[in-house]
């Protein structure tokens, strides 16, 4: 950094420039054909034997051609309770440890138990919603035991990532809204959350597409049957998810198209996620357009 | 309010300007409300969580303490004989597996998602950004069954050839599938991370005659670092808990992974695979709590060194 | 302000929703007598939705939820009290080689289940006797080539101890011999899915499952003693490795618990759907 002059030691910066750069490239490029692959796979075995009719007709137990209908809508359902849920609490609590928690060792301890908990194994979440619903509430198997537990096993991760979202807004922006006499919470709310809400809704998709692929949770505490009726919006009825599902035929069901099942539900699940990503991010997406950044 | 909505950062001060000047002191009190019922529902967010962190302690810690009514401490932590059925109850060989596989794993998952968020973050055209983003998110869709079914007849049998082995399952197989389980959580907390690095601190790297080498691994990741290592943890505490994938490719033999081909057992995969199989109870059910707990601690512990160590390097 | 309002509705709905429902289960257990719950073996679950499937139909205002983990998970859920049926792949109410008697349950029979030794498709061997089967499981015998096969080392796949499985397998055709772990060649797994899969890609394994899965060319059902995995062999008794399944209840069942399991165990169902699913009816044992 002498000047403009291109010594030895420019130039061996800037050769290692290129050759990082390259290596990048590679990189990414080695990683997308990977995923590519994956996705081919996944989807390959599935999609091309896709009617439409499977994701409304019912689960067979004897007879091949089932469908995955009830179990598709219990995993929307499931999820859209979950998230109700975990969503205001986890994001509520994210910026509390963010904006208000004092800066001690108190602090820094919870935010390492809070990341310790997301390392519970979900079968853990599942025996406690299992103690919680079936044991003290005694209400057995149901949607609702399944939503609650999902919820329980996605907040921890929620606050985390609402927490480094709401961090990483530059200090001067909160400092120009304080400096003009507004009030914490009307900073936190028109100068940081729309700043960091692209990073929130990133954190929230990753969130809800683990939570669409959870089966050990929802096994124990929202079982592995279903009510058998389509659009089933009681609380207290069983709820099979599709993830379940698809444990389900992978690991126990005799019927003799399980493994297309298997593969068309994997294909299902995967495409889902893709659509929840989509409908998250859209909006977003358009309004970061229409500011022109 | 009646307001026109705006979410613009730059825009407010302008705005939050006006409504100073419009002296309106029934829209003061109203902020001044807001600001106080907010502080209480955050407040009680945070509680909530607290709650839930309790409940999940309390529920694990009191099954598990029981255990060392029957079983001693120092057989459990120290002895490497994991035979319940003959009340042997050692947990040291799935804990040193569990370590030496968290290690294997963000060895592997680390240098490649930081990479991969370095690339979307600083160096592709915005087209490429826009494309590789959502496919990597992609990955986070797929449920863990099904990595473990890929991994049971696609990795292992390629493990298989390559390796000369019969079998194929060990830690190797289980840190390949996860690695590439946590990629997506790493690279895109990290990206966002690199994202939030103000502008001008590369700015004024590039004017000094930097090259983007340099900038990346002297200016942009020293100031994301808290992110990136947030990034890694979240990444880590994945693969530490993750469960359905791992008990597929791993070979859930209690014994301690000599070799990457050994087949073995973590704490997760030995958890997962026996509860449901014991009587609730048993020392062995505590037992199983009792590692249950210990993952929350591995864990715990593991974060504390990170953070500490980052923080270390920060300060140098 | 839009997304906070967003937030502020989002919460407050979930907290009603919460509220009311929790309000709901007082009075909802009333109206929900006809509520089965049935948990427990993986091996009878698709017996047990098959069956449900049937006798909500029959019944409308019953409701059956089912779900599986592993056999013991049955009758624990029955004695704890969070499920009216346990089902299980052996007979709880005495005493087997690992489990404990669970007092005060009935074991109701509703299946026969049998099982075979299963082996990947490379492997030449087509017959083992009970000595052999004990000395692969117990790691005695190492080399396909000491039991008829080529020189290859046997990869012994087994079930996790506690697999209902395990448990009648190791009684049957191991002769109550013992499955030993060894450092190398030797894996565990979770469910019959993943036995299946793992034995049809793994050359020369071998391992063991409900015969109902042996189906495709990958995976070959070995005889036992000269005697091959057949329902036909199971009924005339020539064929050793089957158990019974049973649903577990809390002392004899009543209401729509008792309805449930004698539809189970009625002719229509028993020589209709669940020969379908390949398990063998009871009745047909008694001959």
């Amino acid at each position: 950094m002498t000047g403009f002059t291109r010594t030895r030691y420019t130039a061996r910066a800037q050769r290692r420039n290129k050759i990082a750069t390259i290596g990048f490239y590679t990189l990414g490029a080695l990683v997308m054909l990977l995923i590519f692959w994956l996705l081919f796979t996944i989807l390959s075995k599935g999609l091309p034997a896709l009617r439409p009719d499977f994701l409304i007709k019912q689960p067979e137990e004897i007879d091949p051609g089932g469908g995955i209908g009830p179990v598709l809508f219990n995993s929307f359902y499931i999820l859209f309770i979950s998230l109700l849920i975990s969503i205001p609490i986890g994001v509520g609590a994210g910026i509390y440890m963010a904006e208000y928690a004092p800066d001690n060792r108190f602090t820094g301890a919870l935010r390492i138990c809070v990341e310790s908990l997301s390392s519970v194994p979900s079968i853990v979440f599942g025996m406690l919603g299992l103690a919680i619903f079936a044991e003290y509430f005694n209400i057995g198997l149901t949607i609702l035991g399944g939503g609650v537990s999902l919820a329980l096993l996605n907040l921890p991760m929620l606050a985390r990532v609402t927490e480094e979202a709401v961090r990483a807004v530059p200090g001067d922006i909160r400092e120009a809204g304080y400096a003009l006499g507004m009030t914490k919470f009307h900073v936190i709310r028109k100068v940081v959350l729309p700043v960091a809400m692209s990073a929130i809704v990133t954190g929230i998709c990753l969130v809800a597409g683990r939570a669409f692929g959870e089966s050990a949770v929802i096994i124990l505490t929202a079982g592995l049957s279903t009510s058998g009726e389509m659009w089933d919006f009681n609380l207290f009825s069983p709820g099979e998810t599709l993830a379940v599902h698809l444990w389900y035929v992978q690991s126990e069901a005799i019927v003799e198209d399980a493994r297309q099942i298997a593969d068309k539900s994997a294909a299902v699940l995967v495409f889902v996620v893709l659509l929840i990503n989509f409908i998250f991010r859209f909006p977003l997406w358009l309004g970061n357009r229409r500011k022109g950044r | 309010m009646g307001a026109p909505v705006q979410s613009l950062a730059s825009k407010t001060p302008k705005r939050a300007a006006q409504m100073q000047s419009s002296v309106n002191e029934k829209r003061h009190r109203r902020h001044l409300l807001g600001n106080k019922l907010s502080r209480f529902y955050f407040l009680f967010s945070i509680l909530a969580l607290c709650f839930v962190l309790g409940l999940v302690v309390v529920f694990i810690g009191k099954t598990a303490l029981l255990l060392f009514a029957h079983v001693s401490p120092a057989e459990f932590f120290l002895s490497f004989n994991w035979t319940p059925e003959e009340d042997a109850f050692g947990a040291a060989a799935f804990i040193v597996n569990t370590l030496s596989l968290t290690a294997l794993t963000l060895l592997i998952a680390v240098p490649v998602s930081v990479g991969m968020a370095v690339l979307c973050a600083e160096i592709a055209p915005k087209w490429l950004k826009s494309f590789i983003r959502p496919v990597l998110d992609l990955l986070v869709g797929i449920p863990s069954i099904v990595y473990g079914y890929l991994g049971l007849t696609v990795l292992l049998p390629f493990l298989r050839r390559v390796s000369g082995e019969g079998l194929g399952d060990g830690l190797l197989a289980a840190a390949l599938v996860l690695a590439l389980m946590v990629l997506p959580t790493i690279c895109r907390i990290s990206d966002d991370a690199i994202i939030a690095v103000p502008r001008k601190y590369r700015d004024a790297a590039y004017a000094l005659g930097s090259t983007r080498l340099q900038v990346i691994m002297r200016v942009v990741l020293p100031a994301a670092k808290r992110g990136i290592i947030s990034a890694i943890i979240l990444g880590m505490t994945r693969a530490v808990g993750e469960t359905m994938a791992v008990v597929m490719v791993i070979g859930n033999t209690p014994q301690l992974a000599k070799t990457l081909f050994t087949p073995s057992s973590v704490l997760t995969s030995n958890i997962v695979m026996q509860i449901s199989n014991v009587e609730f109870d048993s020392s062995w059910n505590y037992a199983l709590h009792m590692m249950a707990f210990l993952l929350l601690l591995i864990s715990f512990v593991l974060i504390f060194v990170i953070r500490v160590l980052g923080r270390k390097r920060g300060d140098a | 302000m839009k997304v906070f309002k967003k937030l502020t509705v989002t919460a407050l709905t979930a907290v009603i929703a919460v509220t009311a429902s929790f309000a709901g289960i007082a009075a909802a257990a009333d109206s929900l007598k006809g509520k089965i719950t049935v948990n427990g073996s993986t091996a009878l679950l698709p017996l047990t939705l098959q069956a449900a499937k049937e006798f909500q139909k029959l019944h409308p205002k019953v409701k059956i939820a089912a779900s599986g983990k592993g056999s013991v998970t049955g009758p624990q859920a029955v004695k704890k009290g969070i499920a009216d049926i346990g089902a299980c792949d052996w007979d709880a109410s005495i005493d087997v080689p690992g489990f404990k008697a669970f007092d005060g349950q009935v074991a109701n029979k509703v299946a026969v289940i049998p099982f075979a030794t299963i082996v990947n498709k490379n492997v030449g061997v087509d017959n083992l006797t009970t000595e052999q089967l004990a000395g692969i499981f117990s790691g005695k015998i190492t080399n396909w080539k000491d039991v008829g096969g080529s020189d290859a080392n046997i990869v012994v796949i087994t079930r996790s101890f506690g697999s209902g499985t395990r448990v009648n397998y190791q009684a049957k055709a191991l002769g109550g011999g013992d499955i030993v772990k060894k450092e190398k060649n030797y894996k565990e797994t979770g469910s019959s899915g993943d036995m299946k899969t793992a034995v049809a890609t793994t050359p020369n394994s071998i391992g063991y499952i409900d015969l109902v899965y042996v189906t495709g060319s990958d995976i070959k059902a070995v005889k036992f003693n000269g005697v091959a995995a057949t329902t036909d062999n199971v009924i005339n008794g020539s064929y050793k490795i089957w158990a019974y399944g049973y649903y577990m209840t809390k002392g004899q069942p009543t209401g729509a618990t008792k309805e449930f399991i004698e539809y189970v165990q009625s002719k229509k169902f028993q020589n209709g759907s669940l020969k379908k699913l390949k398990f063998i009816p009871i009745a047909a044992m008694k001959g």
